[in-house]
């Protein structure tokens, strides 16, 4: 008795975070993860539309130009907000500073972040409705809107997404151009975006 | 494009971190500093050299210095300095590529190929240098790709006079400035586009040409196929390749390429002053500049003799003296220069150092040119990180005799 009774509450708990699905990641996740990390994390996925990031990592300046060059990309398309642009521009000018070395080492992330593609465990089965909100975060700037196409191919109805795994590993581990994914979103997140995907039509 | 990815201690360390796939990823794979960068790669002969690639897409890649021991730099050893990246090959494909000039002209004409090559040909051998070579040196750092010593090279040029193309059309009295525009797009619509102007007057310079090959062969791709201006004497960033569009204009062109970037100021500036806009030129002529091709950076030189060599330029002077310090500037003795002495290219030379005991030695270079023009020990710093001509500066390492 107890038992059945536990079950509905929790699903009725949950149900308002499954509802603003789409916020509490935004938000959720993005608190839960250091900030070094989630500057690392803005940078794969918003600043190398246009161009490799390591012309970002090469750049050695002060504050006030880290500023003025990271306006001038969100004026040049960019998609960051404005906390996003904040967050971003202090972990520069914290690391890649006038007098930092010829290379920085980027800080470690902490050790949740290991193992995470472990292989071991099943691919987690997907929820569309949690892909869209990863999905514009991470994957829009290169690949569209509805998953069009830009720097990336276009992603619906693209066959790779009848292989699961082949998605997953894809994702995960990166390809040519494309940042691996593996370090930065868990496997239900990748299996969210792709269950997202395939419920595109074109 | 022949790139260096050999795995390197830098790159095992960040490996080795938790968030190593992900750094290695944002690094874009070049993980070499810059001093490994002037390693040799090994097995390969000295002018055999990859290109040392800064920004892994779009492409910016510079020339290992070893490769200016040659007069003519070959053309897949040339720098590679891109904004946006080449345009699709269909789209400059010689069937409907073509050159389109219009504005302030008589007539406006849209040429193919076929129609350029009805023009008189001309070569120019000439050095084509981005003004932002040797940007890394200067102190504090400028914002921009941190090129080192080779983003530049030595081509012969072939095509046709800009003036020729220009006559043809004919020139209305207001003609001041020539705006230009390739076929290059940004991957975002938003990005400005690399729009260029020159002044009329380096426009009908005889020597201005506009060029379908380089080194005798057809323009690649990457150096601006099918058509690529050069504007001898001058910083690359007229240099605007795979050209389409030609508009006589009584003003500069605007937009961010010419009006923001690719400025220098006409005063001494501090860094982080405030430049009001009227005391910002365009980088238009090359300073006086000699670089240090062999021995390279860290080489381990068996006592005795040394032969140094290098190159020296200066954009619209002639190189009349090239001078090497052994013992950090304290004294300097003349090198010689040889080779072909042609206006717009570089001069060749070099100088037969006698090592004297052994350990650590450091090489410098200095030119000097017609004008009076000596190169620096460093270079005015400005906020674009421009024109540096810095003496040039090796370190080797001399063994016993
Ligand atoms: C919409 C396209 C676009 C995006 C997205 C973008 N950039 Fe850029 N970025 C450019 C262009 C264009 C240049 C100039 C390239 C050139 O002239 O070669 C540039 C140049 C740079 C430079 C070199 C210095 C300079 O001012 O030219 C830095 C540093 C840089 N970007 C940082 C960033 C950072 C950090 C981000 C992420 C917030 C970012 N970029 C995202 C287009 C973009
Ligand atoms: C910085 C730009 C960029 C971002 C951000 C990005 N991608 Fe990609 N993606 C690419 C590029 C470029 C390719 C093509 C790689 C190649 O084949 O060389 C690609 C390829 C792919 C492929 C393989 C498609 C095929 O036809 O085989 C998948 C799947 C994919 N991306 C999914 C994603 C997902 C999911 C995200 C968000 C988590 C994402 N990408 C974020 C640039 C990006």
């Amino acid at each position: 008795m107890s038992q059945r009774w536990h079950q509905p509450v929790g699903w009725l708990f949950l149900l308002p975070l499954i509802l603003l699905g789409p916020t509490w990641l935004a938000t959720g996740r993005a608190e839960e993860q250091p900030i070094d990390q989630q500057a690392q994390r803005l940078l794969a996925a918003r600043c190398s539309v246009c161009h490799s990031t390591d012309l970002v990592l090469q750049q050695r300046l002060p504050r006030d130009r880290w500023e003025a060059t990271v306006d001038k990309m969100v004026h040049w398309g960019a998609h960051l907000d404005k906390e996003e642009a904040t967050l971003l521009t202090s972990y520069l000018a914290t690391y890649f500073h006038q007098d930092a070395g010829p290379v920085v080492a980027l800080p470690a992330a902490p050790s949740v972040q290991a193992g995470r593609e472990s292989g071991a465990t099943p691919a987690p089965g997907g929820v569309a409705a949690r892909g869209a909100a990863l999905y514009k975060q991470n994957c829009l700037p290169c690949h569209g809107e509805a998953g069009s196409g830009g720097v990336g191919p276009k992603l619906a109805r693209n066959p790779i997404l009848a292989q699961a795994d082949r998605f997953r590993m894809t994702v995960s581990q990166g390809r040519g151009a494309m940042p691996p994914w593996g370090s930065v979103l868990r496997p239900q997140e990748i299996a969210d975006i792709h269950a997202w995907l395939n419920a595109l039509r074109d | 494009m022949r790139n260096h990815e050999g795995p390197d201690i830098t790159r095992r360390r960040l490996l080795a971190g938790a968030a190593g796939s992900l750094a290695f990823a944002l690094m874009g794979g070049r993980l070499r500093s810059s001093a490994e960068a002037a390693e040799p790669e090994p097995g390969a002969p000295a002018t055999d050299q990859p290109l040392i690639t800064h920004v892994a897409r779009p492409l910016d890649a510079e020339t290992p210095p070893q490769v200016f021991t040659q007069y003519l730099t070959p053309n897949d050893q040339f720098f590679i300095r891109s904004h946006f990246g080449p345009p699709a090959p269909e789209s400059v494909a010689p069937a409907v590529w073509r050159l389109h000039v219009a504005g302030l002209v008589e007539r406006p004409l849209s040429l193919s190929l076929n129609d350029l090559s009805q023009f008189d040909e001309v070569s120019v051998t000439a050095v084509v240098q981005c003004s932002g070579n040797g940007r890394a040196f200067h102190r504090p750092k400028a914002p921009g790709v941190q090129w080192e010593k080779g983003a530049v090279g030595n081509a012969r040029w072939t095509g046709v006079r800009l003036r020729d193309v220009l006559q043809r059309a004919g020139l209305k009295d207001q003609a001041r400035h020539l705006q230009l525009q390739g076929a290059d797009r940004p991957v975002v619509a938003s990005v400005p586009l690399f729009t260029r102007s020159i002044p009329l007057e380096k426009a009908l310079h005889p020597d201005t040409i506009l060029a379908t090959r380089m080194n005798g062969a057809p323009l690649p791709l990457l150096h601006g196929s099918p058509l690529r201006l050069i504007t001898p004497g001058w910083m690359a960033d007229s240099c605007v390749k795979w050209l389409t569009d030609l508009t006589v204009q009584e003003e500069e062109a605007g937009g961010y390429y010419m009006q923001t970037a690719y400025r220098y100021p006409s005063r001494p500036v501090k860094p982080g002053e405030v430049i009001a806009p009227q005391d910002l030129k365009p980088v238009e002529v090359m300073v006086v500049k000699s670089v240090i091709a062999s021995p390279q950076q860290g080489a381990i030189l068996a006592g005795g003799a040394a032969m140094v060599r290098g190159v020296a330029w200066s954009g619209e002077g002639r190189i009349v003296k090239v001078e090497v310090s052994t013992d950090e500037g304290k004294t300097w003795e003349q090198a010689s220069l040889v080779g072909e002495d042609v206006p717009y290219a570089w001069r060749q030379w070099q100088f037969l150092w006698r090592t004297r005991g052994s350990g650590r030695r450091t090489i410098w270079s200095r030119a000097t040119d017609d004008r009076g023009q000596v190169q620096p020990m460093t270079s005015a710093w400005n906020p674009g990180g421009f024109l540096w001509n810095g003496v040039d500066r090796v370190q080797v390492q001399v063994r016993e005799a």
